[in-house]
């Protein structure tokens, strides 16, 4: 009996995920070992090293990924809200009460060990985001239905930015992935790409050729949507010709009293009472959606400036100004980038050899066995390393992605997606910092950057998938029979 | 709720969308590790440093296997300020130890601030006892770095063996073997065997951590390489009549050489003011350098390659031979000799002797008439049609005996001296010019400029009959079998060795008969001489001297030259015969011209103004 209810916990586990996970997680201790061996420490199995460290975070986490699997998947049906409301709560305590690490107050320190709630919070989040997209009655074109996403997704993202740890925060924008595939309108999709492309560079463009851009690329998502291209140029056209007549009426009146800009953000403004009777009165909720973004953007662009002088860290800042070559500092800003270029560039197609990276192995790149570990995999196994660890990546996502597909409820495949969502955004972010395609976000590589309380949460993230799409396939497969 | 058609195009959108971010990743890295090399060299710029290793500089010996110039130990002082004891260090005590100052100690220390983890040069050229003292101090952050200087023991041939100093920018541009820091022959020997002197720098590539903390060697030392000595080369100047050049040229500007004719070789060359080479080493090698620099009498100008002097009547010897060869003399004929040769209103004045007189007596006591008709006879040549024409056929005559070109010896800065062309003269005289007009080429004066090699290649030349061999100081290379060719092979002048009896007969007659050399003899050497008196617009008179011994089958050929000097025969001629004395039979037994020539100062107003 004992060994049929053996095959029943672990039957339709999907052994080709697991199998990509503990590679990934293997390559990573080798590459840790490279990034912190020490030639001259004389024991090798010393607990102060790096490597056994994670050696014993690697058992913690598989045992807590087998008790992951162990579970009912009901449970994390039940568990999702109460998960959510738990992962709030610890996202405040840390705000509050937290230990503050290169400037993001943003962990928990228990001696010399240190969480960070975010990684939790992340599962917390999918697993709630799945629970309100697969309710019965939601529907994604629906207004308040997607307030409510707002909320499941801001709400957390709002905290983090106030924990001062924005790279984080920004990984919970990777959720557009999934709301995509679950239906939401694809040029709805356009202007919340455009808020999160226009915070980077903001700055960059005068307040007139921002007020222009949004202006167009909220009509023309509108128009996409609804159709009635007529009317929608007329109003663009009217706009224009209003700016111009009251640009040349405030002069006659009295010159100077406002500025062509001022004259197109009045003149906006107040063609949006225009909008809204004109929504109300076709029926189109859209609109409504697309007039909240327009006017959220107007709130956030001012803001912008306040945001990225204010909130954000001198480090944090010159980060964002040396990744878009506005300043430029080989030996301040730019060192870790350019460090880490030269290890991953220096190691051509081979690498360099198992602990012979010398960029790695003298502390050329820093943080090297956490944010970094991507550049030993890069200097000391080369072109083939580095496709061999996005090669792992890529087809883990793939995977997910495929899981999610099969799956019956709606539940599983939007938290599936998540993963993948979640996933995709680290790799990207991180491999691309390493190899000077994205500015320093401090977040990291998952399964491979040392670090527990990170390799636990990823673990427990991917196994919940795999507990899902298991369950799935154990019923699929009794049903064949 | 999505439909599922719906729903597979969407999953199929963000497939390519996680396909196109991994691609782009791709991407990057193929360029990054594939196709931009620059990475490797910058990886290898971070993490390797090169630790020079300096080979000793190739020695120079004399022809006798007696050192000239040798290679000692000593060592660059280096700092590298991160290691330094912070509050401990003694500034006071380095000083003491090394014999620094003070503020040029703090001063660079100073510039190490700006890269502190690099290593500065802080001092060149610690002695091997300094060395010692430094090691026993244990200064934390310094260390050393092995070099070699040079030595002279002898202290002699300054301006031959020329000096050693720091590489500077330009050279390192022509040619990237050199590094700054690298030691490099800037003249004489040094200069002209500078590619077999220099040796083969090794190199310990060390790997360094971000700190600049050295980590081992790299590749466990497989890269590395170890420094060749220089070769060693033996020169062809005996030391000690060298030696004795030197002292006997004390007080007098001017030039010495003697040369070996049946080979060519360089047994002595003094260019005096000389300065003793050891003053341009080590640490004062700037200050000194500097003195010399100021000093008006020029001592760092070798003028024994470089000098252009008047020949004088030492140039007679050509301007006979040529005739001989152009068939316009004959060695009976006669001249008369009236106190000087008359032409238009002028007078070309010479010395009161018998007349008339053949070649041979003419050569003897270095008639300037005589020689004024034979030069005339060649320019005036009916056979060339005009003055010009026989001029041009003179100057190729003269260019043959080395004149008015380099020799090509192992000098690399080596002067030709100045024979007119037809083209000067053309300019300066408005082509309307003869034989009178430079009727003073004749007697070896006018624009005629020779060096002191040149005027010992002559006599090289006359004690040969007719040929030399290219003047050279080096004779043998350490690890090869020969010099370069054109040292082996006989340079044919285009007269005659039949037309040189009378000639050599005529030096032989002016030392062992009666003459202007007389002072020159030596008992059973059957030295042959030619006195030299050049005028000059800068006071007294050019003394020179050119002579060879014995007559048959010579051993040496000497030119001296010495600025205001009066006669040939007062002064250039007692030096040239006692170098001939001393080098041929060991010995001086002449104590009271030894003297004499010792103690004779030339006042210089031109230099000591």
């Amino acid at each position: 009996m004992t060994s049929s209810r053996h095959t029943r916990i672990f039957e339709g586990i999907d052994f080709g995920t697991v199998g990509i996970y503990v590679t990934i997680v293997l390559v990573g201790l080798v590459s840790i070992f490279s990034a912190t061996y020490d030639e001259a420490s004389t024991s090798m199995f010393s607990m102060s090293h790096f490597y056994m460290k994670q050696l014993i975070w690697i058992g913690a986490a598989w045992c807590v990924g087998v008790v992951v699997l162990l579970l009912d998947e009901r449970f994390y049906h039940m568990f999702a809200y109460p998960a959510y409301i738990g992962g709030i709560f610890l996202l405040l305590a840390a705000l509050l009460v937290g230990h503050e690490v290169n400037g993001a107050k943003a962990w928990f320190k228990f001696g010399s060990f240190q969480v960070q709630p975010v990684e939790f919070a992340k599962i917390a989040t999918a697993l709630a985001l799945a629970r309100v997209m697969s309710a019965y009655s939601f529907s994604i074109d629906r207004v308040s239905d997607l307030r409510k996403v707002a909320m499941v997704i801001c709400i957390p993202l709002f905290i983090i930015v106030l924990q001062n740890d924005t790279g984080s925060g920004i990984v919970l924008g990777s959720f557009l992935f999934v709301l995509y595939r679950e239906g939401l309108n694809k040029w709805l999709c356009i202007p919340v790409l455009l808020i999160a492309a226009l915070f980077i560079i903001s700055f960059l463009l005068s307040p007139m050729t921002l007020l222009i851009i949004s202006i167009l690329v909220c009509t023309l998502s509108e128009a996409m949507m609804n159709g009635q291209w007529k009317t929608r140029v007329i109003y663009l056209a009217s706009i224009a010709l209003a700016t111009i007549l009251s640009k040349i009426g405030v002069e006659l009146v009295s010159p100077g009293a406002l500025s062509l800009y001022g004259c197109l953000l009045t003149v906006t403004l107040l063609s949006l009472v225009v909008v809204v009777v004109y929504a109300y009165r076709q029926n189109l909720n859209n609109i409504f959606i697309v007039l909240s973004l327009f006017v959220g953007m107007m709130i956030f662009l001012p803001t912008t400036d306040y945001i990225f002088n204010s909130i954000l860290k001198q480090h944090q800042r010159d980060r964002i100004l040396s990744f878009l070559g506005i300043i430029s500092d080989p030996l301040g800003v730019d060192y870790n980038v350019n460090q880490s270029k030269i290890a991953i560039g220096s190691g051509g197609f081979w690498g360099k050899g198992f602990l012979q990276g010398t960029q790695i192995k003298y502390g050329f790149v820093p943080e090297n066995h956490t944010d970094f570990i991507f550049c030993t995999a890069g200097e000391e196994w080369g072109f083939v390393g580095t496709m061999v660890v996005l090669g792992l990546f890529a087809a883990l996502i793939f995977r997910l992605i495929n899981m999610g597909e099969r799956q019956e409820e709606p539940f599983g495949r939007i938290y599936c997606y998540c993963v993948a969502s979640i996933l995709l955004f680290h790799v990207m972010v991180n491999v691309g910092m390493t190899i000077g395609l994205m500015p320093v976000m401090g977040i990291p590589l998952p399964f491979m950057s040392y670090g527990g309380s990170s390799l636990i949460a990823f673990t427990i993230l991917l196994f919940i998938a795999i507990r899902l799409d298991a369950s799935t396939r154990q019923f699929s497969s009794l049903h064949r029979i | 709720m999505i439909d599922s058609i719906e729903g597979f195009a969407r999953k199929r959108t963000l497939q390519c969308v996680v396909l196109l971010i991994f691609s782009l990743l791709v991407g990057r890295l193929f360029y990054l590790q594939l196709m931009d090399d620059r990475y490797v060299e910058q990886a290898n710029r971070n993490a390797q440093r090169p630790i020079v290793l300096y080979p000793p500089r190739g020695e120079v010996f004399d022809r006798n296997r007696e050192y000239l110039v040798q290679s000692r130990p000593c060592y660059d002082l280096m700092v590298v300020r991160h290691d330094m004891d912070k509050d401990g260090f003694d500034t006071a005590r380095l000083c003491a130890v090394t014999g620094l100052s003070i503020e040029k100690v703090r001063r660079e220390l100073k510039k190490t601030a700006q890269r502190p983890r690099a290593p500065h040069l802080l001092a060149s050229y610690v002695l091997q006892e300094e060395k010692m003292r430094l090691d026993e101090c244990n200064f934390a952050g310094f260390y050393t770095v092995d070099r070699t200087m040079r030595e002279y023991p002898r202290k002699i041939g300054g301006n031959l063996l020329g000096y050693v100093g720091e590489v500077n920018r330009d050279m390192i541009k022509r040619n990237p073997v050199y590094s700054p820091g690298d030691y490099v022959g800037m003249s004489g020997v040094e200069l002209s065997y500078e590619k077999e002197l220099m040796g083969k720098k090794g190199v310990r590539i060390m790997e360094r951590d971000t700190h600049g903390a050295l980590k081992g060697a790299f590749q466990g030392g497989a890269a590395d390489s170890l420094p060749v000595a220089g070769s060693a080369l033996t020169s062809t100047i005996d030391a000690k009549l060298q030696l004795l050049g030197e002292e006997l040229m004390r007080g007098k500007v001017g030039a010495a050489v003697a040369i070996e004719p049946q080979t060519g070789e360089i047994l002595m060359m003094v260019s005096s003011p000389s300065y003793d080479p050891d003053e341009l080493l080590g640490r004062e090698r700037g200050n000194h350098y500097m003195k010399l620099l100021r000093n008006r009498r020029n001592p760092l100008f070798n003028r024994a390659v470089k000098a252009k002097y008047p020949p004088g009547s030492t140039f007679k010897l050509v301007q006979g031979l040529i005739g001989l060869q152009e068939g316009v003399l004959h060695p009976s004929d006669m001249h008369s000799c009236s106190r000087g040769y008359a032409y238009g209103n002028k007078k070309m004045r010479c010395h009161d002797h018998a007349s008339p007189l053949d070649l041979r007596f003419a050569v003897a006591t270095s008639c300037n008439a005589y020689f004024c008709y034979v030069f005339r006879d060649i320019l005036d040549n009916p056979r060339y049609g005009s003055v010009k024409e026989g001029f041009d056929k003179w100057r190729e005559y003269v260019e043959s005996f080395g004149f008015g070109r380099k020799l090509g010896s192992d000098f690399l800065d080596e002067g030709q001296g100045y024979v007119p062309t037809r083209a000067f003269y053309d300019r300066a005289y408005h082509k309307s010019w003869n034989s009178l007009t430079v009727l003073s080429l004749s007697i070896g004066q006018g624009e005629l400029g020779c060096t002191p090699l040149q005027l010992a290649n002559l006599a090289c030349i006359v004690a040969n009959r007719g040929y030399y061999y290219i003047p050279h100081i080096i004779k043998h290379i350490e690890g090869r079998d020969s010099i370069d060719r054109r040292f082996y092979e006989r340079q044919y002048t285009k007269v005659e060795a039949k037309y040189f009896e009378p000639i050599v007969e005529g030096m032989w007659r002016g030392v062992n008969v009666g003459g202007t050399s007389t002072r020159a003899k030596l008992p059973g050497l059957n030295v042959c001489g030619k006195t030299g008196t050049a005028q000059n617009p800068h006071g007294m008179d050019h003394s020179t001297f050119m002579s060879f011994a014995p007559k048959d089958n010579p051993k040496i050929a000497i030119s001296v030259y010495v600025e205001n000097g009066g006669f040939g025969a007062s002064i250039a001629l007692p030096i040239a015969s006692l170098l001939e004395e001393y080098y041929l039979t060991d010995t001086i037994r002449r104590p009271e011209m030894l003297e004499y020539v010792k103690n004779k100062v030339i006042y210089y107003p031109k230099y000591d103004k």
